[in-house]
């Protein structure tokens, strides 16, 4: 292994690349690329990558560059691309169709909010809008973990018991940006981690209409299968991160990362890299005496259900820190994890961070001011991140 | 950036050791302005950190500002790795980039002890006072980087330097520098890096009561408004052109057409004035500097053309053509101006020096009288130029063009010594403009011989009156009256010609094209070779030709033409001698000299100028064109005016090929070329939408790219151009950037050309 420094849209493109030369033996490597802020610069990385049997080509949209992955992982190909917010909604339809095709396509995502009005800066407003058509959705904290997500996220697309695109979302700027130490494997490391591409409904010499047309039923039985396999997706990861950590020496952070949660009466339960910074308050608050606790929830989709609820047992209050506003209800990940707290839990949603705000422990201290003299929940609160 | 570690090296084996009272965790802040390289330094001083050892962080804030926006960067180093997502609030160590940050935002959250390096050209001292509490080091890091030539020609970069300056700061050794420069790839930039190791100044911090800096203003932010309320918020608020420090301007830059004119044209002038306004408006300008345009439409050499920079591009603008377009097209001519003293001027000799002497001299509202030899006016221009170059009609036209502003014409009458001093009583002044003296002779055997006849004198007989030519004709010469020998002896019958010149085809001084002309009209061109001898019994009946080797290379870099004792022997008939004219004047009075194009006698300077060929020997109607108007403006100035210094020519690389479509040249029309008469061989341009491919270098179309690739929207138009609001311009120089035609610059801030 060699250490890099590193931005994390660099690492995407990095993974993406030892990915790629591994299928050198196989059906090889296809990339449709489109540039946005903040994902520019990983297209512009794998651009410049020298790939053995893979070609990356530059579209004029990101719809296209979805088209191409799908007809070329149609075709066998190992597949990849990246883009953001208002790019990812142009993209939208044949992201659907990547997912309802059943092809393990895998898209980094640098999160920035949607616009107009335009801001180029991270919320998780753009990916949660594919958060119910079929994409498994993973949200990253750091480099290294990102880094090793986009890695794993190919393995676990092309398993015949998955098939489906991968999602890896990073925060734009925030992590997209941010440049720190990667641990980068060899090249044989990642051969041997990563079995050569090979899709059971690939492609062969006869042409073939992908997606005809379908009565009620089949459709209904294709989702209720598609629904299935997301839900198994829990079980393989779990298998996918001991062959990780036998492959690479470390292990991948689990779908659900609780820090200090199994004692504490309060949680602070979020995604992305506020995660990171709810730990640094959780320390900061335990040494202060205060019996608090963080949870991540890294795979969104699917949602560990059941690994939530274990952690939210018990617990007084619980903060929803949402990074995303769904409007007209509230936060995502609360309105979408509220049911699995104790009905006796004062779980209370907060906004922050929306349109790219630097959330810092300040503000996280001064939610939990809020929350825990509340006695029951409230609508959703902004917490205006300045 | 990309730099590679080895992953051991994180645990203890760094090369770089720790410097002593370093404290971690670290947090750096760097500010600058967008463009500068802020994010890059942060990156670099990131990297230095990871040399050593330690956990690093690095990231930039970025915003949709451009180039001149206030602009942070972050470095956090650790022993361990770095969970902090946020920004850098208090820095422990602040690098400044640019002095005009410097204020409360800048130090804000940076406690007493905190270490400051600051990018400024002041001293210490200037600073050491208001800022006692901090470890404060000064660098002018800009005047290192551009000395040592870092960056574009348009902007220094200087974070290489100023980490120079921060290694210094940190105590790091300067073995240690080189050492991280060699492993970032940076060792070109290391001099600079030691430089600034060498000159920061550092004043340590003054230990006591500490009050720190007033908190940053806007703690508490505006009042978010309603986005139904947004076509009236916002972009109003934020004055950005104070982040800029140059601003675009609008200026003139020289197009190299217009520097290669002898004549002083303003090229580009006319064909825009010719695209956009039509024949007469082009004339309009074009008259002011040439008054024989249907002329040099068609005889200039147009050096303009081997300047024009759509020439590497898709081939040079037919500037010569455009110009008889408009020369034959419009029907405008200026109206004389009034003199408050007219003044009375004779001008000796009607060729084109005289007729654009006399030409100004009448538009300035003088009188100007013309003294000419001949039977008409026009010079080599009527007696020299053959029909099938320049027809009758289009030289008439010019020359009627200027008879009519009110120049007095007395034909017929030669100039000699005592009519010069008679002139010169006469008249207010008198520009002499008589062209060059006789022809030069070859000086061999024979030449007296009947059959042997100057070039020029045949050109003059032929257009009086033309003869029938039986026989083998030999032009002796490589120019242009060369050229025009060889093609009218074609036209009169002659069985063959053959140029023989003394050195290479491409010495020939004749015009390319005309040569080319000459070549597939039948004429034979035989190139080193010299006539020695001419033989024949009262007429010539042979010419012995020895060849001529190339020499030493003469002042002007052509071989020198070294005759050897090789002979040959040619039938000929007729032998025609091109072999240009002595400067020679013999209208002088005694006791009179001719200086610096002005008659002298002894020390005392006569009102008595010279102009054209017998003046500077230049040799080609433009040139004697231009030369008679300066001359003639020198007359009514009372001296040569000094040249005005030219604008900055416009090379290639300043015009945005990537706005112009490829379009090759309308090339002029010779299709219905006659077979060998005296018409016209050249029908010229079909249309003037040659004007359109005109780049227009160095001067404002109007073509609002400026104001299309304005990311901020603050380039108006206004009635005769355009108008950059200096309040929001954050000075991108995108507008610059892509001006098409080069006619706009940065203009630092103080006035300086960036």
């Amino acid at each position: 292994m060699t250490v890099e420094l590193l931005s994390a849209n660099h690492g995407a493109a990095l993974a993406a690349t030892l990915a790629a030369r591994a299928n050198r033996k196989g059906r090889g490597f296809c990339s449709g690329v489109y540039p946005i802020t903040p994902s520019t610069e990983c297209m512009e990385y794998l651009c410049q990558q020298t790939i053995e049997k893979g070609r990356v080509i530059r579209v004029e949209s990101e719809h296209s560059a979805m088209g191409v992955c799908i007809g070329t992982a149609a075709a066998g190909a190992r597949t990849f691309t990246a883009t953001s917010s208002n790019g990812l909604a142009y993209m939208f339809e044949n992201c659907i169709a990547a997912a309802s095709l059943r092809l393990p396509v895998v898209l980094a995502v640098a999160n920035r909010t949607m616009g107009p009005p335009w801001n180029i800066w991270a919320d998780h407003s753009d990916a949660l809008t594919l958060r119910d058509h079929g994409l498994i959705q993973f949200y990253c904290a750091d480099n290294q973990e990102l880094f090793d997500t986009v890695l794993c996220a190919f393995r676990l697309a092309e398993d015949r018991r998955v098939l489906m695109p991968v999602m890896v979302n990073m925060e734009g700027f925030i992590l997209s940006h941010t440049v720190a130490q990667t641990d980068i494997p060899h090249q044989a490391q990642v051969d041997d981690f990563l079995p050569l591409t090979d899709i059971p409904h690939r492609l062969d010499d006869v042409p073939h209409t992908l997606g005809q047309i379908e009565v009620p039923h089949q459709t209904e039985m294709h989702r209720w299968q598609h629904h299935n396999a997301m839900l198994d997706v829990l079980q393989i990861y779990a298998e996918i991160q001991k062959e990780f950590e036998a492959a690479f020496g470390r292990r991948l952070p689990d779908a659900v990362v609780a820090y200090r949660a199994e004692d504490a009466e309060t949680l602070i339960v979020s995604m992305g890299t506020i995660g990171s910074t709810a730990e640094r308050v959780v320390d900061k608050l335990r040494a202060e005496g205060q019996r608090v606790g963080a949870l991540r929830v890294r795979l969104f989709r699917p949602l560990p259900t059941e690994a939530i609820r274990a952690h939210f047992v018990g617990k007084k209050h619980i903060a929803a820190i949402d990074r995303n506003i769904g409007i007209g209800l509230g936060g995502v990940l609360w309105s979408e994890t509220r049911c699995l707290a104790d009905p006796a839990t004062v779980m209370q949603d907060y906004l922050a961070g929306l349109g790219g705000g630097d959330v810092r422990p300040e503000h996280l201290v001064k939610m939990l001011a809020d929350l825990v003299p509340r006695r029951s929940a409230g609508a959703p609160a902004i917490m205006e991140a300045v | 950036m990309e730099y590679k570690c080895p992953a051991d090296s994180l645990a203890s084996a760094s090369t770089i050791p720790l410097p002593a009272g370093l404290t971690l965790p670290l947090e750096v802040r760097v500010h600058g302005r967008g463009g500068q390289g802020g994010v890059t330094c942060a990156k670099l001083i990131a990297a230095l950190f990871t040399e050593m050892g330690l956990h690093v962080q690095t990231f930039g804030d970025y915003g949709s500002e451009r180039s001149g926006a206030p602009v942070q960067a972050y470095t956090r180093v650790d022993r361990s790795a770095i969970s902090n997502r946020n920004k850098v609030y208090r820095p422990n160590h602040l690098i400044v980039l640019d002095e005009g940050l410097m204020g409360a935002q800048v130090m804000d959250g940076a406690a007493a002890g905190s270490q400051v390096l600051l990018n400024s050209r002041a001293s210490l001292e200037s600073y050491a006072v208001r800022f006692e509490h901090y470890r404060f080091g000064v660098i002018d890091a800009t005047a290192i980087a551009r000395e040592q030539g870092i960056g574009s020609s348009s902007v220094v970069i200087i974070n290489t330097t100023i980490l120079g300056a921060y290694a210094r700061l940190l105590g790091l050794p300067l073995s240690v520098l080189e050492r991280a420069y060699a492993s970032l790839g940076l060792a070109g930039d290391l001099p600079a890096a030691q430089q600034a190791y060498e000159q920061v100044h550092v004043s340590e911090p003054v230990h006591g009561d500490f009050a720190p800096a007033a908190p940053a203003a806007s703690p508490s932010p505006l009042a978010v408004r309603s986005l139904i309320a947004h076509n009236e918020d916002i972009p109003a608020s934020l004055k950005t052109g104070s982040w800029s420090n140059q601003v675009p301007i609008y200026s003139e830059h020289s197009a190299p057409c217009n520097l290669a004119c002898p004549a002083g044209n303003d090229i580009v002038g006319f064909i825009q004035a010719l695209k956009n306004e039509g024949a007469d408006k082009a004339a309009a300008i074009l008259l002011r500097t040439q008054p024989l345009p249907s002329v040099c439409g068609r005889v200039c050499p147009a050096p303009c053309m081997q300047g024009c920079n759509r020439a590497t591009f898709d081939g040079a603008v037919n500037i010569r053509s455009l110009e008889r377009w408009i020369g034959d097209h419009s029907h405008t001519a200026l109206a004389p101006q009034s003199a408050a003293q007219r003044k009375r001027v004779a001008v000796v000799g009607g060729g084109p020096a005289g007729l654009s002497a006399a030409y100004q001299l009448a538009l300035h509202g003088h009188a100007a009288t013309i003294v000419e030899a001949g039977p008409a006016l026009g010079g080599v221009l009527r007696n020299g130029i053959p029909e099938f170059r320049l027809p009758h009609e289009a030289l008439q036209r010019d020359i009627e063009r200027i008879v009519t502003l009110g120049v007095e014409v007395r034909c017929n009458s030669r100039v000699d010594k005592v009519d010069m001093k008679r002139l010169q009583l006469e008249f207010d002044a008198v520009i002499v403009c008589v062209g060059f003296g006789p022809a030069h002779t070859l000086g061999a055997k024979g030449e007296t011989l009947d059959g042997v006849e100057q070039g020029l004198d045949f050109l003059d007989r032929m257009k009086r009156k033309r003869v029938v030519l039986h026989g083998h004709v030999v032009v002796v010469g490589g120019g242009n009256t060369a050229v025009d020998c060889a093609r009218t002896a074609l036209r009169c019958g002659a069985a063959s010609v053959k140029i023989v010149y003394r050195r290479g085809r491409e010495d020939m001084p004749a015009i390319t094209d005309e040569i080319e002309d000459a070549e597939r009209e039948g004429a034979q061109i035989l190139p080193h070779r010299q006539p020695v001898e001419f033989t024949g019994a009262g007429m010539v009946s042979a010419i012995v030709v020895a060849e001529v080797g190339a020499g030493t290379p003469d002042a002007s870099g052509r071989r020198r033409p070294v005759v050897t004792q090789n002979t040959s022997t040619m039938v000929c008939d007729k032998v025609l001698l091109a072999l240009g004219q002595k400067s020679e004047l013999d209208l002088l009075p005694d006791g009179w000299t001719m200086r610096d194009g002005r008659a002298w006698h002894g020390d005392r300077t006569l009102p008595v100028w010279f102009a054209g060929d017998c003046a500077t020997g230049d040799g080609t109607v433009t040139h004697a064109i231009g030369n008679g108007r300066r001359t003639a403006l020198a007359v009514l100035n009372g001296d040569v005016l000094p040249d005005e210094a030219p604008a900055k020519r416009v090379a290639p690389g300043q015009i945005r090929f990537s706005h112009f479509d490829v379009t090759p040249p309308h090339k002029d029309d010779q299709t219905a070329r006659p077979a060998l008469t005296f018409d016209e061989v050249n029908l010229g341009l079909a249309s003037a939408e040659e004007a359109a491919r005109c780049f227009s270098c160095g001067h404002c179309t109007k073509c609002d790219t400026c104001l299309i690739c304005c990311p901020d929207g603050v380039i108006f138009r206004t009635a005769d151009g355009y108008r950059v609001d200096g309040e929001y311009c954050k000075g991108c120089g995108m507008c610059v950037a892509e001006c098409p035609c080069s006619a706009m610059e940065m203009q630092e801030k103080n006035g300086v050309a960036a």
